[in-house]
């Protein structure tokens, strides 16, 4: 099967700063995908690369055949790419439901877009008893999953998460990982990018470690939680 | 202040000043408007229970309207002797009838209208949802349509100001679109004014026409002004545009910094646009100004006469009759609240919410930053050119001495203290702004003059002092500190403004109850934390 998205040695900076020194990866229809490395590797820029916030300088980037290094942040998210940015940046001032209404920014069928917001709902059951409440005043958790639910309400095929566990307790981890591979079940391709290695390599069909904007490793979930590297850089195991 | 009576006591003293300065028939004006304000306030916290917003109404109407008759009796009986004046009315007389009467018509009068508006209101404010809306838009256009009337009627003239005044609310809804919808800060809109004044003042005056060597009838049209208010309009979009488009990668100070720089640039442009040749770039041949150098904007001397607008029936509007040019800038301002309104509810309008919440994730939903940055500027900057066009014709001449660094702060704070985000608010601290600075100040000064001199200064014996008391007590010289204080007070006070923006979540999904109370929300918050807490403990 031709992958849906696929990097070519991508290069990106920020100002003279390269952040990403030729990235190649891909990640194929149905796969669950996960990116891991150490704080400052590159995982953020490259999720930001691919979704069109930053252009790479060099390289070259297509999802579902089209180029994606000339397309603009919003043909890419018409197009079917979105994210849950790191940090979990929602809307603080909205409201939970305006929240995920700017999700679906792109789209403008009325009907699709409420059954997706119920979908979504029945995804996050948290969400809908807070569906009035505004974004800042939720827990971090919840906050987690309205950033996840918003991204999911632009209907993607290709779902980026960018740390998508950082800053949350660990029974809330597990719950978060579970609805990735619900997520992806229900057929929406999943790139993860985590800091928490050994969960996101255990839901993950294919790995890639990144060290200092290269990928250094490629393989699939259990061979890469099985190998040294990992192990001892980022299972903090010896 | 949930209570009628504190509102009653709050809107009343307000009341009273205005009454206590201009005594007479000032005390209708005052009980119509304040009698609503009164009631108005104290719905918006009663909200759930309708019976009570009747009730509410008719207390606060009453005691604003106690208040103003406490004030006219004092403005009768202290303020004008102290002041030297005649402490009896003028008769009040409508056609043939000739109503003699004595202060307490005026401040019974007053008091009457108050209860009888704010009972009114209170009782729209019952009314179903729909009906409460219709009913709130009916009484303001009764009052804006009566005003002029009335003005005439209580003797204020008042109107003149009011002009001038609504030209700054105009201002101040397109200023908000930038500063409240987007979030981008702009020190220097005046400078979209500014651009729209001087595109009428090039296009309906003979100044440039006349240089130019062309038929220069165009100005003389009567329809002129009906075209040039869209051709001005598109001309000060294009620069909205123009002068965003540095400012797209700035954003906060540094964007503010900027715009200031624009401020600035703009009418020391038009001061210096007086020998303007222009030439093709690397041909040299000549467009314009080829014999004389064109003197495109007069520079210090500025622009004038510049026509005026002219409907069948009225005629050409006329300095100094000031009913139609009233209703040509009602009519502006309605259709300004009706374009930002379908903007603001637009994919456009929540595009800019997204924008000021946090620019990554709005541009992570696919929302295009420049597009979205730069229509705010341009739809911002349209509003001000509607208000340039009017101002330009209105006053017939345009200087650059009047777009100011000042013009620009003045309409920031309109926004900001009347609540940024908010046109009704916008709308509702930009009168009072600039009423208080314009009106009440100016008659404050007069009264206190003519106290001092009948009152005080007879009997001063120190010519020092003396001197003091005639040159120095003047209060539209504290103008500037007044209007400092005012903002630091507020921003101590009220921070959000006067009528801050809370209701937006309920404007947009009006079928939903969003009015929880901050506590019952942490305490909803509260209790399914703990649902939640248990259901986590039993994921295996
Ligand atoms: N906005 C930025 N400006 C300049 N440098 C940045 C910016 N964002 C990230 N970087 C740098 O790029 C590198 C990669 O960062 P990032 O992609 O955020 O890493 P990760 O997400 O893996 O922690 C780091 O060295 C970081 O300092
Ligand atoms: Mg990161």
């Amino acid at each position: 099967m031709p992958p849906l998205l696929e990097l070519t040695d991508i290069k990106t900076y920020y100002g003279n700063i390269q952040a990403l020194k030729g990235i190649s990866l891909s990640v194929a229809p149905g796969e669950v995908v996960c990116l891991i490395g150490s704080n400052g590797a590159g995982k953020t820029t490259t999720l930001r690369t691919i979704q069109g916030l930053i252009r790479p300088r060099e390289g070259t980037m297509t999802y579902d055949g089209k180029d994606l290094v000339t397309m603009e942040a919003d043909e890419i998210v018409k197009a079917g790419v979105s994210q849950s940015p790191e940090g979990r940046l929602v809307f603080p001032r909205m409201t939970v439901r305006e929240n995920l209404e700017m999700g679906a920014y792109s789209r403008s069928d009325k009907v699709g877009i409420q059954a997706d917001m119920e979908k979504i709902l029945d995804l996050f059951p948290r969400l809908r008893e807070r569906l009035t409440q505004k974004a800042g005043t939720l827990s971090g958790g919840e906050q987690q999953m309205l950033a996840m639910g918003r991204a999911m309400m632009s209907r993607p095929r290709l779902l980026l998460l960018d740390e998508p566990s950082m800053g949350l307790a660990p029974m809330l981890v597990e719950q978060i990982f579970r609805t990735i591979l619900d997520i992806n079940q229900q057929g929406t391709t999943v790139l993860l990018v985590e800091q928490n290695a050994r969960m996101a390599l255990a839901i993950s069909d294919r790995g890639y470690v990144l060290q200092t904007g290269r990928i250094v490793l490629e393989d699939t979930g259990s061979n890469l939680l099985n190998s040294e590297l990992v192990r001892k850089a980022y299972l903090g195991e010896h | 202040m949930t209570h009628p009576v504190k509102v009653g006591v709050g809107i009343g003293i307000v009341a009273a000043v205005v009454v206590l300065l201009f005594g007479g028939w000032s005390a209708i004006l005052a009980g119509i408007v304040a009698g609503a304000a009164a009631a108005l306030v104290t719905e918006g916290q009663s909200i759930r229970d309708r019976s009570a917003t009747l009730r509410n109404g008719v207390i606060s109407g009453a005691i604003v309207g106690v208040f103003i008759l406490i004030a006219e009796i004092v403005n009768d009986i202290l303020v004008l002797p102290l002041a030297g004046k005649d402490p009896v009315f003028p008769p009040f007389t409508l056609g043939p009838i000739s109503i003699p009467y004595n202060m307490f018509v005026a401040g019974l009068a007053g008091l009457v209208l108050a209860l009888a508006i704010g009972a009114l209101t209170g009782w729209i404010n019952s009314l179903p949802d729909k009906n409460r809306r219709l009913g709130l838009a009916i009484l303001l256009l009764t009052f804006l349509a009566l005003y002029p009337a009335l003005d005439a009627a209580a003797g204020l003239g008042w109107i003149e100001q009011m002009i001038s005044i609504m030209i700054f609310v105009v201002l101040a809804l397109g200023l908000n679109i930038v500063v409240g919808y987007a979030g981008l800060l702009d020190l220097g809109y005046a400078a979209f004014f500014a651009i729209g004044a001087y595109a009428t003042g090039l296009l309906l005056s003979p100044h440039l026409c006349n240089q130019s060597g062309f038929n220069c009838e165009f100005y003389q049209q009567e329809w002129s002004f009906w075209l040039v208010i869209w051709i001005a309009a598109a001309i000060v979009a294009c620069f909205g545009l123009l002068l965003g488009a540095p400012t797209l990668p700035l954003t906060g100070d540094y964007l503010a910094i900027v715009t200031l720089g624009f401020g600035e640039i703009v009418p020391v442009v038009f001061r210096n646009l007086t020998t303007v040749t222009l030439t093709l770039p690397f041909t040299g041949i000549c467009i314009a100004g080829c014999i004389k150098p064109l003197n495109v904007t007069a520079g210090e001397q500025g622009i004038n006469p510049i026509a005026r607008p002219w409907v069948p029936v009225v005629g050409s509007f006329q300095t100094g009759e000031y009913i139609p040019w009233y209703v040509l800038i009602l009519a502006i301002i309605a259709l300004s609240i009706f374009f930002i309104n379908r903007l603001r509810y637009s994919r456009l309008g929540r595009a800019w919410s997204a924008m000021r919440e946090d620019e990554l994730a709005a541009s992570s939903m696919g929302i295009n930053l420049v597009n979205t940055k730069l229509m705010a500027f341009a739809m911002g900057a349209t509003i001000a050119g509607l208000a340039g066009v009017f101002y330009a014709s209105y006053i017939t001449a345009i200087f650059p001495s009047v777009f100011d660094f000042t013009v620009s702060v003045i309409i920031l704070a309109m926004v900001i203290l009347g609540g940024v985000g908010n046109m009704t608010g916008v709308i509702v601290g930009g009168l009072i702004i600039l009423l208080s600075d314009r009106v009440l100040l100016p008659q404050l000064a007069t009264l206190l003059k003519d106290t001092l001199n009948t009152t005080v200064v007879p009997h001063v014996e120190s010519p020092a002092v003396k001197d003091f008391l005639t040159v120095s007590v003047d209060p539209t010289q504290w103008r500037i500190f007044l209007f400092g204080l005012t903002l630091v007070v507020v921003m101590l006070v009220r921070p959000q403004g006067l009528i801050p923006n809370v209701r937006r979540a309920a404007e947009m999904h009006p079928d939903e109850d969003t009015w929880d109370l901050p506590l019952s929300i942490q305490q909803a918050d509260a209790a399914t934390q703990v649902r939640s807490v248990d259901r986590e403990t039993t994921i295996d």
